[in-house]
């Protein structure tokens, strides 16, 4: 039945608009709490901070792999 | 005939980018993460990428909505060129009026008309219809309205930073934001391509199968493919210009991290419903998640009054572009005089439209829709909140004048 494929793209939207949002706003955060300038914040705060920007990205790429499909078969 | 509505098809493509560059492109440049130049080109490459990624909505479009081939009733290419006389119509009138309206729903509608008075009312797959487009045209645009506010409130939740001592606001740096929304704004523009470019292919493929060059059930061709994606990125790219010229007039209040997250939902809806074959309204999806995430926000209110005007244009243009697509059928079904007499009646229309539109100045009107959705929620200041709290009337009357200037 279509609803249920209705329901797997309504779940499909909200993980992946969600887990999008989730790591570039905690990118966004850690880098500003890595540009604080009163405390004087440790290196691996903005390594960490690029690391969520990147997984951000993989996340994106990772969807675009299963969706297209060349890759999926 | 065939290459007549394989032109018009292509044409109707045109349009379409050019209809709904907006979409994609507004917010980032009036955040100013693009500039218009760069929005415009990139969203046109998109578009012609996200063409080639998926064909599962042109499937649904040849293949599923009017019945065709040896079991079904026999679809002829006049059929889908009345259907394309309606659709186009219709969008321009729209697009001339500043109607909050979907290209994907005037094509439709013009086909199920154009069918349903060409052939009868047997012809239209009423099943099909219903789970791969009206279901989806409800439930998208909610969809993605909840998801954009879900994101919309973790966004703000996520980087807001108070001191602890003292409560008072630490840097958030929301301007990240801006960034992400070169990312997710493309996304949409790919997004866009998947599901758009597809209509017009699946157009071309039904006619290519109801005049027996293709056996019916088999998916769009590369020609056809490429085809399509050119024209939607060569609409999207002429279209584009226009926008420029709105975004100098200024468009509605939107933050990078409403932006960032509207989009996302956006896009992650589309490239999920394109996956799965149905065939959406991308401007419909675009404005739940504008609406959404301008609910998520705190200190708004929704206009639902301007949420009911979009709601209503939505409703009208199925059967509106049925109706002009039936009486094309009419007119087509008396002959040849009577093709020619559509052909001609149609160019001259489209092209008086057009030269109206040139007159007429550029508002954000005519432009982007998906503003409207934008001011069918209202941001209260915290002056116009104070002002509310002492008088009532008189902050209404502000926000009446705030209204009038977006």
């Amino acid at each position: 039945m279509k609803w249920l494929e209705l329901l797997t793209v309504g779940g499909a939207t909200l993980v992946s608009a969600v887990t999008v949002v989730v790591l570039y706003s905690l990118g966004v955060r850690l880098t500003a709490i890595a540009g604080d300038q009163r405390a004087a914040a440790p290196a691996w705060l903005r390594s960490l901070a690029y690391t969520c920007f990147a997984l951000c990205g993989l996340a994106v790429l990772f969807g675009l792999y299963l969706i297209i499909p060349y890759f999926s078969g | 005939m065939v290459a007549l509505v394989i032109a018009l098809a292509l044409f109707f493509d045109f349009t379409n980018g050019f209809h709904d560059t907006a979409n994609a492109m507004a917010t980032p440049i009036a955040t100013g993460a693009i500039t218009p130049k760069t929005a415009v080109a990139l969203a046109a490459t998109l578009n012609l990428v996200g063409a080639f990624l998926s064909t599962e909505v042109a499937k649904t479009v040849s293949g599923g909505i009017i019945r065709e081939g040896s079991d079904g009733v026999q679809i002829t290419p006049d059929i889908i060129f009345a259907g394309l006389m309606g659709a186009i119509l219709w969008n321009m009138v729209t697009w001339l009026k500043g109607l909050p309206s979907s290209s994907s729903h005037a094509l439709f509608g013009g086909l199920i008309g154009a069918a349903i008075a060409g052939i009868g009312f047997n012809s239209v797959n009423l099943e099909t219809l219903l789970q791969k487009v009206i279901l989806p045209a409800v439930f998208a645009p909610l969809i993605a309205g909840i998801v954009a506010y879900v994101c919309t409130r973790l966004a703000y939740a996520l980087t807001s930073r108070h001191d602890p001592d003292t409560g008072s606001k630490l840097t958030q740096k929301r301007g990240g934001f801006r960034t992400g929304q070169i990312f997710t704004s493309s996304l949409v523009a790919l997004a866009h391509g998947t599901n758009d470019a597809q209509k017009t292919m699946g157009i071309i493929t039904l006619v290519l199968i109801a005049s027996g060059t293709q056996t019916p059930g088999s998916g769009p061709q590369l020609w056809v493919i490429a085809a399509c994606a050119f024209a939607i990125a060569i609409g999207t790219y002429a279209g584009g210009w226009r926008i420029i010229r709105t975004m100098g007039a200024g468009l509605t209040e939107v933050k990078p991290a409403q932006g960032f997250a509207a989009e996302s939902s956006t896009a992650s809806a589309i490239l999920a419903s394109s996956h799965l074959g149905f065939a959406l309204s991308t401007t419909q999806v675009a404005s739940g998640s504008v609406i959404g995430s301008g609910m998520g926000r705190r200190g708004t209110s929704v206009r639902w009054g301007m949420v009911g005007k979009i709601a209503l244009g939505w409703l009208f243009t199925l059967p509106a572009a049925g109706i002009v697509g039936a009486l094309t059928a009419l007119l087509v079904k008396t002959g040849v005089v009577g093709v020619v007499i559509a052909a001609v009646a149609g160019t001259g229309a489209v092209l008086y439209m057009f030269l109206v539109s040139r007159r007429s100045q550029v508002g954000h009107h005519n432009a982007v829709e998906v503003e409207e959705a934008g001011q069918a929620v209202r941001f209260a200041k915290k002056k116009a909140l104070a002002k509310a709290r002492a008088k009532a009337n008189e902050s209404a009357r502000a926000n009446e004048s705030k209204d009038t200037q977006r």
